[in-house]
């Protein structure tokens, strides 16, 4: 596969963003309608403890990707109550269009710990209003931590291939102690899969699917799956574990797999056709993917240094 | 451990009782504590006489970020095929809000004295309508079928002295105790106010019938008499529909002593044609738990 880059197509620093945020637009995931594309995204605002909170925004492009319509100014969905999974931030956020009157939002949602940083689970808020806006079906999440996956459950991606909803989404497997007391702990997770029938109830699969390339402390995240003429195709992110904020040589690179059959994945890193640039904006890093097709072509959404702090960009699948 | 014997439950063997119960060492510099579980073995014959104490916990705290790691508390066994299951409430600590709480299965092969974890995540946990605070688990197995009644957190109440929460008992069942099938639906209709705190959900079949011993409190200003812990009571013919009686419980907190400010956290079993009934007084149990006979039975 060989990517054509398009460059950084969306600054939040350009624009006025809903609920006081500024800066940060991480994770862009899109629904492509009749004449626009919606591609969400979470951005952040500092809370009074000066630490971020994450809020879901979008911003419609003509479906050349080229141009801005416009941008959402309003509350899509407000983070969770007081004690809730998601108090603390909604990033990502993970739109499927369920049919003409719904649209399904899967929640990957943050709430602050006291030993570790954080914590997270998967929830759903569900749309009738053809993604203007976002009601949760309910204060607690879909998808939590079971007997073998701890902690750390995030990241969700949902297609509905035949009469099953798969949903790709990762798992903790690991806080790693830091070396001097005073620095936090570092988290280790991977890729996992669970389906359904109806995209609310989900059975987990229980295992990673996903090996590991750089040791089994390597770091899965963002998974993005299409199915195109009969494989499934995965894009993510893997980083090392430690000192990967600032390092080149550990910081988040674009991986791959793929399948027949959605059950055994075969991954290829060298296969995923794109890698970050020598400057500029994706020249330290490249995470949070999301593939979609638009008008017979496919894309790659990513984000670029600093995790998405200035933006994100797109690629255009050559062949 | 220093203080606290909390929320009693018992495994009956050929010639002792074995209580489990949650005890603390003392409180960190900010006040805040760590609950470990232990146990006293009592005579069957007499059961105020004490035979033995657990030396150390039957099962160590959660490792860094694991939903235990704070706390293992409270404890219900069961025996199962040559093991005890044990399900437990294990506690984090959270940053909005003090605490959060999911439950955890632990499982013995010497007799209940330790307990391996069957996983480092929980059991049961929060899921749309049950968004946090999974606790108080009661382990039952009737028939070929397991039940688990427990607490589910159901909003934080901002107050003066920070958010507290409450909670509503519920129940889910199981073909092998593992894999867990809620009902969701709170089982108790409330007594003082919608924000009622129901706590304890101790069911015992007696009599061809199901009887639930339980607590409830004022879900705020409750830490003393007035809004304080009582214990209240509930009969069902399925187990699934309850019929609250609180009036037939038989039992009030006394006049004087350890257990006149409140009674909370029952627990009730038949032992050699007596039924027993294990409690927590003042302080929901800082200075230990008593118990109660079963003096007169009318359903």
């Amino acid at each position: 596969m060989k990517w054509i880059k398009l460059g950084k197509i969306f600054d939040p620093m350009d624009h006025i963003l809903p609920n006081n945020c500024r800066e940060f637009a991480q994770s862009p995931q899109a629904l492509v309608y009749d004449s626009f594309v919606r591609i969400y995204f979470s951005t952040r605002m500092k809370d009074e403890t000066d630490k971020f909170l994450s809020h879901v925004a979008f911003v419609d492009f003509d479906k050349t990707l080229q141009n801005i319509i416009s941008i959402s100014q309003h509350t899509i969905l407000p983070l969770g109550r007081l004690g809730c999974y998601d108090e603390h931030g909604i990033f990502p956020f993970n739109v499927m269009r369920v049919d003409r009157e719904t649209i399904f939002g899967y929640i990957s949602g943050w709430s602050r710990r006291k030993s570790v940083s954080i914590e997270t689970s998967i929830g759903l808020a569900i749309s009738t209003d053809n993604g203007f806006t976002f009601n949760r079906i309910g204060d607690g999440p879909i998808l939590t931590a079971s007997l073998s996956e701890s902690f750390l459950i995030g990241d969700p991606f949902v297609i509905k291939d035949g009469d099953i909803y798969h949903m790709w989404y990762i798992y903790g497997t690991k806080w790693i102690e830091p070396v001097h007391q005073a620095d936090s702990s570092e988290r280790v997770y991977k890729i996992g899969h669970a389906c359904s029938a109806d995209g609310i109830v989900w059975e987990k699969e229980g295992r990673q699917i996903i090996a590991d390339t750089l040791d089994e402390n390597e770091c899965q995240a963002l998974p993005t799956v299409l199915k195109y003429r009969g494989m499934y195709h995965m894009f993510f992110c893997y980083r090392a574990a430690i000192d990967f904020r600032k390092n080149k040589t550990k910081s988040y690179r674009i991986g791959y797999a793929y399948s027949m059959n959605c059950a055994t994945w075969t991954r290829d890193d060298t296969l995923a056709g794109i890698d970050p640039s020598c400057s500029g904006w994706d020249s330290e890093m490249m995470c949070y993917p999301h593939i979609f097709l638009c008008e017979n072509k496919m894309y790659m959404l990513y984000n670029g240094n600093e995790f998405g702090r200035s933006g994100f960009g797109a690629a255009l699948l050559e062949s | 451990m220093k203080e606290f014997a909390q929320a009693p439950a018992v495994l009956i063997f050929d010639t002792f009782i074995r209580v489990y119960f949650s005890c603390r060492p003392s409180p960190d510099a900010h006040g805040q504590y760590l609950s470990y579980t232990g146990f006293v073995d009592l005579d069957r014959k007499n059961i105020s006489t004490i035979i033995n104490i657990s030396r150390k916990p039957i099962l160590p705290l959660g490792s860094r970020g694991a939903f235990d790691e704070f706390g293992i508390y409270p404890v219900s066994v069961i025996k199962h095929d040559n093991q005890v299951r044990a399900y437990y409430g294990g506690w984090t600590r959270c940053e909005s809000v003090p605490f959060n709480v999911a439950i955890g299965c632990a499982v013995s092969h010497d007799e209940g004295k330790t307990f391996t974890r069957i996983g480092n995540g929980p059991v049961l946990s929060y899921s749309p309508d049950e968004p946090f605070i999974l606790s108080g688990p009661k382990i039952r197995k009737f028939g070929d079928q397991w039940y688990i009644w427990y607490i589910a957190g159901k909003k934080w109440i901002l107050t003066d002295t920070g958010p507290e929460p409450t909670y509503k008992i519920r129940m889910a069942t199981s073909l092998d105790g593992i894999h867990w099938k809620k009902i969701n639906k709170d089982l108790i209709e409330n007594k003082i106010d919608e924000d009622e705190a129901q706590a304890s959900p101790d069911v015992f079949f007696y009599d061809n019938l199901f009887h639930m011993f339980f607590c409830y409190r004022h879900s705020i200003n409750f830490r003393g008499k007035n809004g304080g812990y009582r214990i209240g009571y509930a009969f069902s013919q399925d187990m699934f529909s309850w019929t609250r009686a609180d009036e037939k419980a038989g039992i009030d907190v006394s006049q004087f002593g350890w257990d006149s400010e409140m009674i909370a956290y029952p627990h009730v079993f038949k032992l050699d044609r007596q039924v027993y009934m294990l409690y927590l007084g003042n302080h929901v149990g800082k200075y230990g738990f008593g118990a109660a006979r079963l003096e007169d039975y009318s359903s």
